[in-house]
């Protein structure tokens, strides 16, 4: 596949973001056990009180930049999930946890992609935690922001597509 | 029985402390563990603790990835017979080929693991009484891996 079908693209094309909302459902069902299901495209709303976790799937040309906003509520839910209890939200802990799921989805991602041209790696994980957050790219490049709920509460993954630096 | 000396390489302490939980629920033997948090930590602690006999790998690390390790340590010589199993959240068949083949690592298994998928994984290195059994190189390639296979057909 031409490596170069991204250039100029004005909005992120439909089999990346087919295949990450694959890849965010799989990855929570196979960590958490449930199935969470996918809404269509929705604001976060007014701000949030959580934790982002951010990590990019990058080739030479582009990258792939996720957000995963997960208010405090789901946060402690996950954390019950993968450690068996809950980790106090302010602690290191639990940027870790939200950092390696993040990790874990976009490697999941990367594979993904992979299947429709976008061959890249993954970076390493940042996580930030804070009131009233929003997301918002200030370089406007291509984003799509998509909203998640289930047993676990409701999240968001937010991608943005840009020519990488 | 004598504890099996593993050492633990990932720079989440979560994914350190599952892997541990996992390998205690598995009761295939019992480990003393050493935690490194990237792959030249684990590479200063694999010489200074000394006796490492297995390893269970991150790939994406900040310093020294989970590869990059692997292949430090069988460059070293003498250490075909610790077994380098990779833990990581990268899937593609390119990234587990080049964990197998170029990193020199025997086994790969892909994060969230299950207990039961940590234990299929290794079992094959273990005898009934808990015992690590040493084995060539020749053996791990006609081991019984579910990557290795994949790789090749």
């Amino acid at each position: 596949m031409d490596k170069h079908y991204l250039n100029g693209v004005t909005e992120i094309p439909d089999k990346i973001v087919g295949r990450v909302k694959e890849s965010v459902i799989n990855t929570f069902e196979s960590i958490t056990g449930k199935r969470p299901e996918c809404l269509e495209e929705a604001d976060m709303g007014q701000t949030m009180h959580g934790i982002i976790g951010n990590i990019a799937v990058f080739n030479p040309d582009h990258t792939l930049s996720l957000m995963l906003a997960i208010p405090k509520e789901t946060a402690l839910a996950l954390s019950n999930e993968f450690v068996g209890m809950e980790i106090p939200f302010e602690s290191d802990d639990m940027g870790d946890l939200i950092g390696e799921i993040s990790n874990i989805l976009a490697g999941d991602v990367a594979a993904n992609i992979e299947k429709v041209g976008f061959r890249g790696q993954s970076s390493l994980p940042t996580a930030t935690r804070g009131s009233d957050l929003t997301l918002f790219m200030p370089s406007k490049p291509p984003t799509k922001k998509l909203k998640f709920e289930g047993e676990n509460g409701e999240f968001w993954v937010n991608m943005a597509l840009s020519e990488s630096s | 029985m004598s504890k099996i000396k593993a050492l633990i390489v990932d720079d989440s302490k979560i994914m350190r402390s599952a892997v541990k939980r996992a390998l205690d629920q598995l009761m295939i033997a019992e480990f003393e563990y050493v935690e490194a948090m990237d792959g030249k930590d684990a590479l200063e602690k694999f010489e200074e603790e000394g006796g490492i006999e297995i390893m269970f790998v991150d790939w994406n690390m900040p310093n020294m990835t989970g590869v990059e390790l692997s292949k430090a340590v069988r460059e070293k010589g003498d250490t075909d017979h610790i077994p380098i199993i990779m833990v990581t959240a990268e899937k593609s068949m390119g990234k587990v080929d080049m964990a197998l083949n170029e990193g020199g690592a025997n086994e790969y298994i892909t994060k969230p693991f299950t207990a039961d998928k940590m234990y299929k994984t290794i079992e094959e290195y273990f005898d009934d009484d808990g015992n690590l059994l040493t084995s060539s190189g020749d053996e791990g390639e006609e081991g019984k891996s579910f990557f290795k296979n994949m790789l090749k057909t």
